[in-house]
């Protein structure tokens, strides 16, 4: 799995693309869309992440094919209370990963909720993917794999059960998303120098993580 | 002196009327809800320090016969006593308003082009006409042929005015000056007039100037020479109005050279046992607070006396009552609590499946116990029993006020107070008297988050302007990578031992009850060069915020807030929403009504109307934000 969706070695010239693309996760609260990029950005799982206040930012970077896709990770408040708030961080998204916690029938509907306005007010192109989180404690699941499965493919989003606990499917539905994603010359960022120890640098770090 | 800069905005000092339109009404800002719009007459004038926009009522121009006329400057700059005593006085005296065109940073036009609203520089402070004939457009027609504007990204109804238009017979001005070229000639000539010109004038471009002096990159700046002589104060002893002390009208310019110098405020010890001891007479009534309060202000509280002392900052006890009335009221309110316990305790499981506003809370109060500090000794652990009494005092605050209910980042409001109390009881009632302090940051709308954010973009404006001036320029003006350190009083930014002391530090309303917007102010202080040299954009500053997490040293914030709160206290001429935000008299009053509070949060409500309006509509862009 890792080869299939790993990054690949440059060709050997600096002539790589690198795209820039802004992430937004959503998703009710204590879902793990914190643990989610914490694990795809840093490797790590902390059993007891602290609910997030107002939103974090994070940026990684992966390879796909011959192009470096660079996220710039907007991780938010799920409580309904802070919802008003939301907006603020999926404007000008071209990614959303929309997460609910496969135990929890409710984070299922909430997600539905997201799914929703997303696609009613952000971005038209925008990528959405639905993570159905803490896939570990599938002996304790509420929501099946299929049911969340029909629902994505009826809305066409990519879908992925995911742990962040374990790393199932985390960097592959980062991955899957960066496949997705135009990577045309509008999001192309010239300011980025191509370099190509940084390349082989970044290729090697994800590799680590996989 | 007195009377060259006076006769400035005097009415006897004679303009050229530039346009004018009838039929516009306008409601004073002293009037009260129901007062009706006075009409009158809204004009365009020129005068030798600049042009101003004018309003005069029809039933008083019999009366226009100099300089006896009332003129409400609706001039943030003004000295606040001028205006406010006047106004407040008698609001009848608000006979007619002058608005100098550089004191304005937008306006807008809505309810079908019969509201013209002026947001002026400091971006608190609005004017609103009312055309009651036609529409707007012949008067804004006329706005923009004296003043560059551009339409706002955000709304398309606000217009940003971008600059004063000069007039064309006035010898080197501004526009001969390529302010964008990188010869260091042009800039040197451009500071020898600047100097020697009359100072209308260049205080009119000195926004304009200093944004390219600080704000290029630093390869492209003019040597730090001229930089230098834009940062001091100009000296020009000839030139009476540039003597900050005595100069009226032209504070919102001067205003940095105007704070005076900062004090070093360093930090006391922390309140000891016997100072607790002695403060309290034989019955233990506390009598001086006052002295108290200073010195928990200075240094905080010793480890051993806090779980008595935070009794009394929470208003849990009274400081007044004797050792006997609090064993008594402890007594009544233990009962209270466990009577509200209970509520919640003796539920059954299908009075719960029918009640999913209850059971929306309990969820939600599960998932972030579980998850509030583990790291401190005192919650860490599996089966952890503190983990339990979180539990229960979050419930039973939620039955206490139900319509509040749970709202994220009370957990971690509780958290310290409950590891201080070990008791939950006295936690449950110091945790209340703490929510009445800041319930309003868990407002639905996010309103009382707004005014705040907004009333730390005030202090901003008035410790660094150049500062405010760049978050606003880099879609950070709304202040919201501060959210998170308001929202639970920096509970995330420091250790837990640090919380404890800047709470108790907070908690004694010293100076003032807007303190921890100085403590905000002092941070960014800090940050103020890496934000601005490295030209951070809004998710760049959001980051660099949230990363100062656990690497600020409290006791030096501590004492920089201090600073900023004597330096601002001694600096005259601060604007009356700076003042209000301290509480200093001259701020109109210390309870400033909710309208006032309303009116202070309109800039940033408008910008996020604006802002939702955008995501309403959609964007469609779907470019990558440029950096």
């Amino acid at each position: 799995m890792a080869n299939r969706s790993g990054p690949q070695r440059p060709n050997g010239t600096a002539q790589a693309k690198i795209c820039q693309f802004k992430l937004v996760l959503l998703g009710e609260s204590a879902v793990g869309k914190s643990s989610l990029v914490l694990r795809f950005v840093k490797g790590q799982f902390h059993e007891f992440q602290e609910s997030t206040i107002g939103a974090a930012f994070l940026t990684q970077t992966v390879c796909v094919d011959d192009t470096t896709v660079k996220f710039e990770i907007w991780d938010t408040a799920g409580q309904e209370r802070y919802h008003s708030l939301a907006p603020m961080y999926y404007r000008g998204a071209q990614a959303a990963i929309v997460v609910y916690d496969v135990t929890n029938q409710d984070t299922f509907g909430r997600a539905k909720t997201w799914v929703k306005e997303l696609q009613r007010q952000a971005s038209p192109n925008i990528v959405i993917a639905l993570a159905g989180n803490k896939a570990d404690l599938a002996n304790k699941r509420s929501v099946e794999l299929e049911e969340a499965q029909a629902y994505a493919e009826e809305n066409q989003l990519l879908f992925m059960e995911t742990s962040a606990k374990t790393a199932k499917n985390v960097n592959e539905v980062f991955l899957a998303i960066a496949k997705k994603l135009p990577k045309n010359d509008q999001n192309v960022n010239p300011s980025v120098p191509v370099n190509i120890t940084a390349w082989l640098t970044i290729c090697v770090l994800r590799a680590g993580h996989f | 002196m007195e009377t060259k800069s006076k006769s400035m905005y005097d009415m006897s000092s004679s303009g050229t009327e530039i346009f004018t339109h009838g039929g516009v009404g306008y409601v004073p800002p002293s009037a009260t809800k129901d007062d009706v719009q006075t009409c009158g007459t809204l004009s365009i004038v020129s005068y030798s320090f600049g042009k101003c926009i004018e309003w005069k009522p029809n039933d008083v121009s019999i009366e226009t016969d100099g300089s006896e006329q009332e003129w409400a400057m609706v001039n943030t700059s003004k000295s606040p006593s001028a205006s406010s005593s006047q106004g407040d006085a008698n609001p009848q005296r608000w006979l007619s308003v002058r608005i100098p065109i550089s004191e304005i940073k937008s306006y807008r036009v809505s309810n079908k082009k019969t509201k013209l609203l002026l947001v002026h520089k400091d971006r608190l402070t609005h004017t609103a006409f009312y055309f009651q004939f036609e529409n707007a457009d012949c008067f804004t027609k006329s706005l923009r042929s004296v003043v560059r504007t551009r339409r706002s990204r955000h709304d398309k109804h606000t217009y940003n005015i971008v600059q004063e238009r000069v007039d064309p017979q006035m010898p080197h001005s501004f526009s001969d000056f390529n302010l964008l070229t990188d010869r260091k000639e042009t800039v040197w000539k451009f500071v020898s007039d600047m100097r020697s010109k009359p100072y209308e004038t260049t205080l009119s471009t000195f926004s304009k100037f200093s944004e390219y002096l600080l704000y290029k990159n630093p390869d492209e700046r003019p040597s730090e020479e001229v930089a230098r002589l834009f940062e001091g104060r100009p000296q020009q002893p000839q030139n009476p109005a540039l003597d900050g002390s005595k100069s009226d009208g032209l504070s919102e310019y001067l205003i940095v050279e105007r704070l005076k110098p900062r004090v070093l405020c360093p930090r006391g010890q922390p309140l000891s046992v016997t100072q607790w001891a002695n403060a309290m007479d034989a019955e233990g009534r506390i009598s001086d607070v006052k002295e108290l309060k200073k010195i928990i202000f200075e240094g905080g509280v010793q480890d051993s006396i806090r779980y008595e002392v935070w009794k009394f900052l929470l208003g849990y006890f009274p400081w007044d009552s004797s050792t006997h009335e609090r064993q008594e009221l402890r007594q009544v309110k233990t009962e209270e609590y466990f009577r509200m316990k209970l509520q919640w305790k003796s539920m059954t499981p299908e009075q719960e499946a029918r009640f999913s506003d209850f059971r929306d809370r309990k969820t939600l109060i599960e998932k972030d116990v579980n998850r509030t500090d583990r790291t401190l000794p005192f919650f860490e652990g599996d089966d952890n029993p503190n983990l339990g009494l979180l539990y229960d005092v979050l419930m039973t605050y939620v039955m206490y006020d139900f319509d509040l209910g749970y709202v994220q980042g009370m957990s971690d409001l509780l958290s310290p107070i409950l590891s201080v109390m070990s008791n939950e009881v006295d936690a449950f009632w110091c945790f209340v008297g703490f929510m009445k302090r800041v319930f309003r940051n868990f407002d639905m709308d996010q309103s009382g988050m707004k005014k705040q954010l907004s009333q730390l973009h005030t202090l901003l404006s008035a410790v660094h302007p150049d500062l405010s001036h760049f978050l606003d320029e880099h879609d950070s003006g709304n202040m919201f990578f501060c959210f998170r350190w308001l929202l639970v009083w920096f509970k995330r930014e420091f250790t837990h031992q640090e919380i404890m002391v800047l709470w108790e530090v907070m908690w004694t309303e010293l100076p003032c009850s807007n303190f921890h917007l100085l403590v905000s102010v002092a941070i960014l202080e800090r940050e103020k060069d890496v934000l601005i040299e490295n030209n951070y954009g809004f998710t760049e500053i959001l980051k660099h915020v949230n990363d100062l997490s656990y690497k600020m040293n409290l006791h030096d914030v501590l004492a920089t807030a201090t600073a900023i709160f004597k330096q601002l206290e001694s600096s005259p001429n601060l604007t009356v929403a700076t003042r209000r935000v301290l509480g200093l008299s001259g701020g109109s009053s210390h309870n400033s009504s909710s309208s006032e509070d309303d009116s202070l949060s309109d800039g940033l409500a408008c910008e996020m109307a604006a802002l939702e309006k955008d995501c309403d509509q959609g964007d469609t862009t779907g470019v990558t934000p440029e950096k």
